[in-house]
């Protein structure tokens, strides 16, 4: 009995090894066609988005919506979608970038390779979406990604006016929309001078803000009380805060790192500096990173480039951003974040572009046709031809302050709508300590 | 005033620094154990202390006691089920299985916890000071240079006083010899790793009171911990204190004049101490 088991297991096993070989074989036959055929990869009723996000590692906060969001697209796009006037079904094929740049390049060149996407995606920080645009741009496959600065996602790639990109395109905000968002706050408090301290690092994201908020800050009249161009991981703030104290600045900015800005936060508490307003970039984004701080968090100000509180609907099928955020709260149990609306964009922009095309199969076509795209959805108005350079679409964020919620321990409450007025305000702007 | 400041705050750090290194420097002057997971369980205890804090009761004084005695009863289960089968296979392995380790209880962390970002709540105790002037001395910073004076002075006193102390020292010079005279040198292996663990839980819970946490941060404080051991000369538990005293202030002093080199500093008297002194600064007796 054991025996004869044990034998069909090895003729069972056989079996499935020569349908695995013969498979195998068959798909690089079937890739070996696509080759030379330049244009066409995967079958032709079925087109392919590939997702890269940093699910694993220290970046992994901002992929933590992307399972419920891949679903939500899936079973919105059940019936597929017409593209190129045929019907074709929706498949969407995720990948860890592990918070690695390197994985990051790597798995995009197994989904242009071996999964052969029409498309790849990208969200979560410059350690993401950077490498992810450039395996794109070298092998020529179209690619959207957001939550990176404008500006270190074209210089930081090697960028020039003159010199853009043809296949990657992307939306979020620059040091423009960052300035238009804090500076109306900051006019708004009640203070003696107009010193600003500001608690830049030295890696790419904090001196894009040295080298580009920097400036506007002095042309807008303010004084920037910079506190030195320390080494993420620092544990130590006291040199920065006694400067930051000597100076007087009642306005405090900064791009640190997550785990650092706790740090510095509390001892700032300890030594005693308390600015009247703070508005902080890259920290706070997340509400588990006030939860961590607690109270300190309360009045704490930041960007917000997406909130269920606007008035925004999805363009795949009209859910409302409060529909999708209580929808994320009720399937995962978790509170939303700006980033759930961002990677539902993400798949918002691929459908859009799927269905301007004639063949969606031609790279060519899809990638020009990314950078002429303009649609509304989810994020608002994303209009890839009008921003700063081809292919970047510009979101306008509104000024947030974070606050004990109704339904979570903390919430953020959406103040100043200067830098985009369509926007409802659901909160006062307050100091962050009076 | 400044300056001074810059002091006081150095030797607030370093006294953290210093209590994140103790066990490692025991563990290595002990059985030549170098601990690469060493950052990781003090991550893991700042895990276990949040989850008592939020699902039970305890307040976290008292989550953070059951937390320090968990922590012993699982290094010495360590030693005894893992890093004792490696030490007979050489140095490398137990690097290895260390390595291993760090990266396991890295990946559970995550798939338990998820990267958030994590804090151990102390209510106003994490922002309280005292205020001399211009200086202010946090209670934090004071209660981790507490805990590391206690912890060495305490390691010290066991070592020299009590049986198994002797005992631990006698298997360190020599283990075979050792058990030739008596010494069960597995189960004294085992309460040096219970002493380490305990006191790398205590660094994490403090570490997690004053900054925040989440799974992947261990390394970070590993190398700040892997250098004031050397820079204090390993094996010896007074020159683990002065190392990590050195460190933090090196890092802050220098800090004080140029944020930009502050932790360039500390990695600097690090290699200065390793090419003028490699002994370290007070080295251990008998190497």
């Amino acid at each position: 009995m054991n025996d004869q088991l044990r034998g069909l297991d090895r003729r069972s096993v056989l079996k499935w090894a020569g349908l695995g070989a013969a498979a195998v074989g068959g798909s690089s036959l079937l890739s070996a066609c696509g080759g030379l055929k330049g244009s066409s990869s995967s079958s032709s009723d079925t087109l392919k988005i590939g997702l890269v996000s940093p699910q694993t590692g220290p970046l992994a906060s901002f992929a933590s919506s992307d399972g419920f969001v891949v679903q939500t697209i899936q079973s919105a796009l059940q019936g597929g979608i017409t593209s190129g006037g045929k019907k074709r079904s929706i498949e969407i094929v995720v990948k860890d970038s592990q918070s690695s740049p390197t994985r990051a390049t790597e798995v995009t060149k197994e989904l242009i390779n071996s999964d052969q996407v029409d498309l790849v995606v990208s969200s979560g920080t410059p350690d993401t979406s950077n490498p992810v645009a450039d395996q794109c741009e070298a092998s020529g496959m179209p690619n959207v990604t957001t939550i990176v600065p404008w500006e270190a996602w074209f210089f930081g790639r090697g960028g020039k006016p003159g010199k853009e990109f043809t296949y990657s395109t992307m939306f979020f905000l620059g040091m423009q929309e960052f300035a238009d968002c804090f500076f109306p706050m900051w006019e708004r408090m009640d203070v003696s001078s107009k010193n600003v301290a500001a608690l830049w690092p030295d890696d790419t994201d904090a001196n894009a803000f040295r080298e580009g908020l920097g400036p506007m800050m002095e042309k807008a009249g303010y004084t920037v009380v910079d506190g030195g161009k320390y080494q993420d991981g620092t544990t130590d703030y006291s040199s920065q805060i006694s400067k930051f104290k000597r100076s007087g600045a009642e306005l405090f900015t900064c791009t640190p790192i997550p785990p650092d800005f706790q740090t510095y936060w509390r001892q700032a508490a300890q030594q005693g500096y308390r600015p009247t307003l703070a508005t902080v970039a890259k920290v706070m984004l997340f509400p588990s990173e006030a939860e961590a701080l607690g109270k300190l968090s309360n009045n704490i100000a930041t960007d917000v480039w997406w909130s269920p509180s606007y008035p925004n609907e999805s363009s795949i099928d009209g859910t409302t951003g409060q529909q999708l955020a209580d929808d994320f709260a009720s399937k995962t149990g978790k509170q939303w974040t700006q980033a759930l609306g961002s990677v539902y964009s993400l798949f918002e922009v691929a459908v859009e572009v799927f269905k301007k095309v004639s063949d969606p199969k031609d790279k060519n076509e899809v990638a020009a046709a990314l950078h002429n795209l303009d649609y509304t959805g989810m994020s608002g108005q994303l209009n890839f031809a009008g921003g700063p350079q081809p292919g970047i679409a510009i979101q306008k964020p509104c000024g947030g302050q974070w606050r004990p919620g109704k339904k979570f321990p903390w919430d953020i409450f959406i103040v100043d709508n200067h830098a985009n007025p369509n926007m409802p305000l659901t909160g006062d702007l307050q100091p962050t300590f009076s | 005033m400044g300056l001074l400041n810059a002091v006081v705050q150095g030797v607030l750090l370093g006294g953290l620094y210093a209590l994140y290194a103790a066990g490692l420097s025991l563990m290595f002057g002990v059985m030549r154990i170098v601990n690469l997971a060493h950052g990781d369980l003090g991550v893991v205890a700042a895990y276990v202390a949040l989850v008592l804090v939020t699902h039970t009761f305890l307040p976290v004084w008292a989550a953070v006691v059951v937390t320090v005695l968990l922590s012993a009863v699982a290094g010495y289960l360590l030693q005894r089920l893992l890093l004792q089968r490696s030490l007979s296979s050489g140095p490398l392995a137990t690097l290895l299985v260390t390595f291993g380790l760090s990266v396991i209880l890295q990946n559970v962390l995550q798939e338990l916890f998820s990267a958030d970002t994590r804090s151990l709540d102390t209510g106003t105790f994490a922002t309280a000071a005292i205020h001399l002037g211009e200086i202010s001395v946090s209670y934090l910073g004071l209660l981790g240079l507490g805990l590391a004076l206690a912890t060495i002075v305490g390691v010290q006193l066991y070592l020299s006083r009590t049986a198994t102390g002797r005992m631990m020292r006698a298997a360190s010079d020599d283990p075979e010899v050792a058990t030739l005279v008596g010494a069960d040198a597995r189960h004294v292996y085992a309460v040096a790793t219970s002493i380490a663990l305990a006191s790398v839980a205590l660094a994490g819970m403090v570490f997690a009171m004053r900054s925040s946490f989440s799974p992947t941060i261990g390394s970070m404080s590993l190398i700040f911990a892997f250098e004031a051991v050397v820079i204090g000369g390993l094996g010896s538990l007074w020159g683990t204190l002065l190392g990590g005293l050195g460190l933090g202030l090196a890092q802050s002093i220098v800090g004080y004049y140029d944020p930009a080199d502050s932790i360039l500093a500390g990695h600097l008297l690090f290699l200065a101490v390793l090419a003028l002194r490699p002994q370290g600064i007070l080295a251990a007796r008998g190497t």
